[in-house]
């Protein structure tokens, strides 16, 4: 059973990086793509550290050749300390997907952003 | 706990911090002269492999000169409870890879000046290393001589990239001078362009990840020639701290030279002891980045096969990318008083033993 809490107002989420939020002492990090408003727990699955604080980039795809295609751009944060990847989306890390950061459902209620945890 | 760390990177914004504390040709060289980058850049020889997202955590974001240290103290010092930070400065162990040993001597004298000067009053937890430019043993010794009687520096401080191997007699003046001053010889990870031509074997590799995993092997280089050459016979007090270079090679790097000591010890007749033994009494290896296998126990049966108890101290590498966090160090339980701290204080003599006592 989730609640909905304010997080902030969704005008204040940027394009290139997170809006960093505490609620109900809950450190959050609420993402802005294309489809709309994410939100991660901003503690890194690896070392405890900042995830969310990390740049927000794409990477490059898994290719079977030797060529860089940059693909995702936007939709992946790597953390502030040690640059894991990790999906937006869904907090999966890239390099194994069953190392992930807990993920909120999130809400927009006219210029308010709400996070369901 | 008392929480030695001995590795901890004072930052600056720009080189020019450096000015103040340089004069004549050299000062000339420093403002006006060709650097590794825009103005602000510290001179050296740049390795051949870029960071692809730069060094510092994406967390720490400095834009005056003062908010190094705000940042450090709030956190890293403050947030885990660290009792003494050995400064290690960044950039200017790079002044080993110039070719002209005057200038990189010259460097390394502002630096140290620069560091005593404000750095090491800003902090009660703050103990310095001085900066050598070993292309040059006997101004490095005159260096050591200058600064090292300072109370509040605790090592001697140089890159791991060099242009021989540190056993190598040309090298023996700062040994010397090492001992007469009662400090430590500490190399720390870096150095591995310009005149340092050779820091990994069988010729460059191409990537930054995998050539940062591979660095630890001019450690090993280091490690074999002090020994081989008898460092530790000629001065039996001084100490050598390997920093960032990785731990889990070590036992195998000293079951190899133990055996073929056994065997050939006729070449080097100079030694009395196995390799390994000059290695428990003499060499001490910063955790960080401690190896990171799926069974912890892996890592812990080779720990203990280098007395790593005794022989490991932590470090965080603070701000880097690769940061270990006090809370999170695999060492085994029983050993984290000694690693933390407690091993730091055989090594670095001046720091008050009273120190540890009150954090008990």
């Amino acid at each position: 059973m989730t609640t909905k809490h304010f997080a902030c107002k969704a005008d204040e989420v940027p394009q290139d990086a997170a809006k960093i939020v505490n609620v109900s002492n809950v450190p959050i990090g609420v993402f802005r793509l294309e489809d709309g408003f994410h939100a991660l727990l901003n503690i890194c699955p690896h070392k405890g550290a900042a995830l969310c604080e990390g740049p927000v980039c794409g990477t490059t795809k898994q290719t079977d050749a030797t060529e860089f295609v940059y693909d995702r751009a936007g939709e992946i944060v790597r953390c502030a300390w040690h640059g894991w990847e990790f999906d937006i989306r869904s907090g999966e890390f890239l390099v194994d997907p069953s190392v992930k950061t807990r993920r909120f459902d999130v809400s927009v209620e006219g210029s308010d952003l709400y996070v369901h945890i | 706990m008392f929480i030695v760390d001995c590795d901890c990177h004072n930052y600056w914004c720009s080189a020019t911090v450096l000015e103040p504390y340089m004069e004549g040709l050299f000062k000339d060289m420093f403002v006006r002269g060709e650097r590794t980058g825009p103005r602000g850049a510290f001179p050296h020889g740049h390795r051949p492999w870029f960071h692809p997202e730069g060094f510092a955590r994406h967390d720490v974001n400095p834009v005056e000169e003062d908010d190094n240290y705000l940042i450090m103290k709030e956190k890293h010092l403050d947030k885990y409870n660290i009792d003494v930070a050995i400064l290690t400065g960044d950039e200017p162990i790079e002044a080993s890879t110039l070719a002209n040993p005057y200038y990189a001597n010259a460097l390394c004298k502002a630096y140290n000046d620069y560091m005593i000067d404000y750095w090491l009053p800003k902090d009660d937890r703050f103990w310095g290393s001085i900066v050598v430019a070993p292309q040059d043993p006997h101004l490095a010794a005159a260096e050591i001589r200058r600064v090292g009687g300072h109370p509040r520096v605790v090592q001697v401080l140089v890159s791991h990239g060099a242009s021989r191997p540190y056993g190598d007699p040309f090298y023996h003046p700062i040994y010397e001078a090492c001992a007469e001053m009662g400090l430590p010889f500490a190399m720390h990870l870096g150095g591995q362009g310009g005149i340092n031509a050779n820091p990994v074997g069988a010729g460059p590799s191409t990537f930054f990840w995998e050539t940062h995993a591979i660095l630890p092997q001019t450690a090993m280089t280091h490690m074999a020639s002090l020994i081989a050459h008898g460092v530790f016979e000629k001065w039996p007090s001084l100490k050598v701290v390997i920093i960032e270079c990785g731990v889990a090679w070590v036992p195998s790097v000293l079951w190899r030279l133990d055996a073929n000591y056994k065997a050939l010890r006729k070449e080097t007749p100079w030694l009395k002891r196995l390799p390994s033994e000059y290695f428990k009494d003499h060499i001490r290896l910063s955790t960080q980045p401690l190896e990171q296998p799926e069974n912890i126990q892996h890592l812990w049966a080779t720990l203990e096969a280098m007395d790593g108890e005794n022989t490991l101290m932590f470090a965080s590498d603070y701000p880097h990318w690769d940061y270990d966090d006090v809370n999170k160090l695999h060492v085994p339980p029983a050993w984290r008083e000694k690693i933390f701290g407690l091993n730091a204080l055989d090594v670095y003599t001046r720091l008050p033993r009273a120190a540890a006592q009150a954090a008990e």
